[in-house]
């Protein structure tokens, strides 16, 4: 019985304090309330929602608020950052920019906000949206056909095969250079996407090939001498995550003489780039050969001298051009002209500007990527860059100068050759286009 | 046949979490403080961006909704005396079991829902039934089981969306449930749909289990004293099967919710992005909902909106995203104390 009553005691004692609190709370809120006056808005915003990858993650997310903070500078534009955190973050994210009076744009970063972005425009027919990599517009074509293409909405896609057929000519001339016989390229899932990537790289290497014949005829051993089908070593892993795939793939390549190694499967390129390291260490190496070639972000960071360059998706240059396009206001014009989907590459076109988003990495690229790297390590007080930024830059400065110059103007060629349409990087989407390219090079 | 009478709702519990909240609100605020932050402003967006519109509130039971059950399986398992930290992994199986009976037959649109519920439900239960099978037989702590099944489930999953269940035109996740077996929107452009309805249904089903039949008498009886459980008559094995099924199925609930419940995806992704971790919250839910089915429903609407309510705090008041973890962290934590303090008190008066 007396037990019962303390606790009484204290359930009344409790109660009479959560009131008071309460009240307190209550009249501070509406004090807030009453005089709470919003921020005088800025007249221009966009909102760039990354997907679950968020800050840091030195790839789409961290260029696409790059391009933003650029688009900053330019257009006197306002960008706010909103970060998803698991995937049901998407549609809600999306919704908080278009909710916001003063935001213009919302830009979704990487294919994984393609439902959610096909869904949230339909919702907010006044305010543009441009998704990264998405499909946004297919899945509307799919689930509405009438209302296709949605005027608000914008996929922006990469060449990528053009990409690879830059990497795949530098690492066969590479290969030529320093008479290996082989250069190889690791691939995730086997999806129409990587096709492209396939493709373009056995594409570059075959051109590459071509080319040393009339330029530099005395090179005639190495990957010069190997048959044409089999030049370019590949495989396809069947996963994006599991790392240690990359490196299964990608040692044998190396051990069978491979120059290079392209990495098309995000993380796996920590594979391969474990397998490099294997070789340098055993053979007390300071700068490739062997190399890797990294993918989508300036990846010639992670090991400094050993990646020779990257295959660089411009996701920062389509947040800028998304913004300028809304900015000049011809976001909807150039919807309507182009289905709902612009593609940027090497001497493409959007709305009669040129306007390209695929390059090889240079040492300009490399220090954004370094400040990114410093960024991500106060963000996450974990070491992210593997030495000193000076040490890095001297380091992919020093391999970069061991090239010698014709090949960087061999690229630089095909790349001029691509832009004025002299020749024509093959695209493979479907099965019976990959399988006709694979009997020509292996 | 006795009629179910609904027991007398004590108050102590109530002004308990009350207060938790209030402490966890105030330790919230003293954390926005030292960052230089106003705390009033920034709950003000909470709150708003939680429950400030009629969509808002849809999607804060959007969150809600696997929340509720994956805070069952927790809590049903302290009722029966065990620490049951699977829901993780019968979600992830309840996923795939939906993902597969929703994308890959076709049926009826009646049934086919109903299918593909009822199966991913019985695949969760199924997964529970090895750990419940390994404590009954050998004695194995169910910790330790659970944390191992987890894992073995995520692979298991992850191995059949790729290898089996994957759309061939977007291989990142499975093919999307055919409208057949998706549940209603109960708005357009809500991701709240018509299961939320079949959620709550199921948390009061045990509810009525649990306090209403004999079944259910015996299950608590053993959590509380199994020594007068088993004088009684009681088999503790077949009550430990028991719970173990039941959570199973609560939580294999959960991930079919978010297969064919939860626009715009419809799918499962390989990465298991859009249903990782529901489980593991479940478990401070459950705690915030003293381990009961009804008090799980009110503590995962507060869960869901402090996940949805604090996207518009970030957005409007400028809080780091960090930090606003860090808020809903401390909130969760000091809500579960004083549930935390019970759970150890029966041990030691055990």
């Amino acid at each position: 019985m007396g037990k019962l009553k303390d606790i009484k005691g204290i359930a009344r004692t409790s109660a009479i304090l959560i009131a008071v609190i309460i009240i307190i709370i209550a009249a501070v809120g509406v004090y807030y309330v009453v005089y709470y006056e919003p921020a005088p808005g800025e007249p221009f915003k966009i909102a760039v929602v990354s997907d679950v990858g968020g800050r840091g993650d030195l790839s789409f997310n961290d260029m696409a608020f790059k391009g933003g903070e650029e688009a900053e500078e330019d257009f006197n534009v306002h960008m706010v950052e909103i970060i998803s955190t698991v995937e049901a973050d998407y549609v809600p994210n999306l919704e908080i920019g278009a909710k916001d009076e003063n935001v213009s744009l919302i830009v979704g970063v990487g294919f994984l906000l393609s439902d959610a972005l096909a869904d949230v425009a339909r919702r907010y027919p006044d305010k543009n949206f441009v998704g990264i990599d998405t499909t946004a517009q297919l899945v509307i074509q799919d689930d509405y056909p009438n209302e296709y293409p949605l005027p608000n909405l914008m996929d922006i896609w990469y060449e990528e095969h053009k990409g690879s057929a830059l990497v795949g000519a530098l690492g066969a001339m590479l290969a030529a250079y320093w008479q290996h016989s082989y250069i190889g390229v690791v691939l995730g899932m086997e999806i129409p996407v990587l096709w492209k990537f396939e493709i373009g790289y056995k594409w570059g290497c075959d051109w590459a090939i071509n080319w040393l014949a009339t330029n530099h005829p005395e090179l005639d051993v190495g990957i010069v001498a190997t048959p044409k089908k089999e030049r370019v070593l590949w495989t396809y892993t069947g996963t994006f995550s599991d790392i240690t795939k990359g490196y299964q793939a990608a040692k044998p390549m190396y051990e069978k003489g491979a120059l290079a190694v392209y990495n098309v499967a995000g993380p796996l390129g920590l594979g391969i780039n474990q397998a490099v390291e294997e070789i340098a260490d055993q053979y007390n190496l300071v700068y490739g050969p062997p190399f890797w070639i990294g993918v989508d972000a300036n990846q010639d960071w992670i090991n400094p001298g050993f990646v020779i360059a990257s295959m660089m998706k411009r996701v920062d240059l389509g947040v800028y051009y998304a913004t300028e396009l809304v900015r000049e206001g011809i976001f909807r014009d150039t919807v309507t002209d182009t289905n709902g989907a612009i593609t940027l590459g090497v001497g493409t076109e959007v709305a009669g500007d040129l306007k390209e988003g695929i390059s090889v990495s240079t040492l300009s690229d490399l220090d954004e990527f370094i400040a990114m790297g410093e960024r991500a390590e106060q963000l996450t007080g974990t070491e992210v860059l593997p030495m000193e930024p000076a040490q890095i830059r001297t380091k992919v400065q020093e391999m970069r100068d061991d090239v010698p110059d014709w090949i960087w103007d061999g690229i630089e060629e095909l790349e001029e050759d691509i832009r004025s349409g002299d020749v024509e990087v093959p695209v493979a989407l479907t099965q019976d286009v990959v399988d006709s390219w694979r009997d020509v090079f292996g | 046949m006795k009629r179910f009478k609904i027991p007398e709702v004590p108050m102590r519990p109530f002004i308990q979490s009350g207060v938790g909240v209030l402490l966890g609100l105030f330790l919230g605020a003293l954390l926005m403080v030292i960052f230089g932050y106003d705390p009033i402003i920034a709950y003000y967006w909470l709150f708003r961006g939680a429950f400030g519109s009629v969509s808002d509130i849809m999607e804060t039971l959007a969150f809600a909704t696997p929340l509720m059950l994956t805070a069952v399986t927790f809590a049903i398992g302290v009722k029966t005396g065990l620490f049951n930290i699977g829901a993780e992994g019968q979600m992830y199986l309840g996923a795939v079991g939906a993902a597969a009976a929703a994308g890959a037959i076709t049926l009826p649109a009646g049934l086919h829902v109903a299918v593909a519920t009822a199966f991913g439900m019985f695949l969760g239960a199924l997964w529970a039934v090895p750990v419940a099978l390994l404590k009954m037989w050998r004695g194995v702590h169910e910790v330790i089981s659970t944390i191992m099944f987890n894992w073995i489930a995520f692979h298991l999953a992850t191995y059949l969306i790729v290898y089996y269940l994957a759309d061939p035109g977007r291989a990142e996740r499975t093919v999307p449930a055919l409208p057949s077996a998706r549940y209603p929107t109960l708005m357009e452009g809500s991701t709240l749909t018509a299961v939320v309805f079949i959620v709550v249904a199921f948390c009061i089903g045990i509810y009525i289990y649990l306090w209403g039949t004999k079944a259910g008498y015996e299950l608590r009886l053993v959590g509380v004293n199994p020594d007068a459980a088993s004088y009684a008559g009681v088999s503790s094995r077949r009550v430990t099967l028991l719970s173990f099924v039941i959570g199973g199925l609560a939580a294999g609930l959960a991930g079919a919710s978010q297969i064919i419940g939860r626009p715009p995806a419809w799918s499962l992704y390989a990465t298991l992005g859009n249903v990782i971790a529901l489980g593991f919250d479940g478990i401070g839910v459950a705690l915030i909902g003293r381990n009961h089915p009804i008090g799980g429903i009110f503590a995962a609407v507060f869960y869901g909106g402090l996940r949805h309510g604090s996207r518009l705090m970030e957005y409007r008041a400028g809080v780091f995203s960090e930090l606003v973890r860090a808020i809903n962290g401390l909130i969760v934590v000091a809500l579960a104390i004083p549930e935390i303090v019970a759970i150890i008190r029966r041990r030691f008066e055990k």
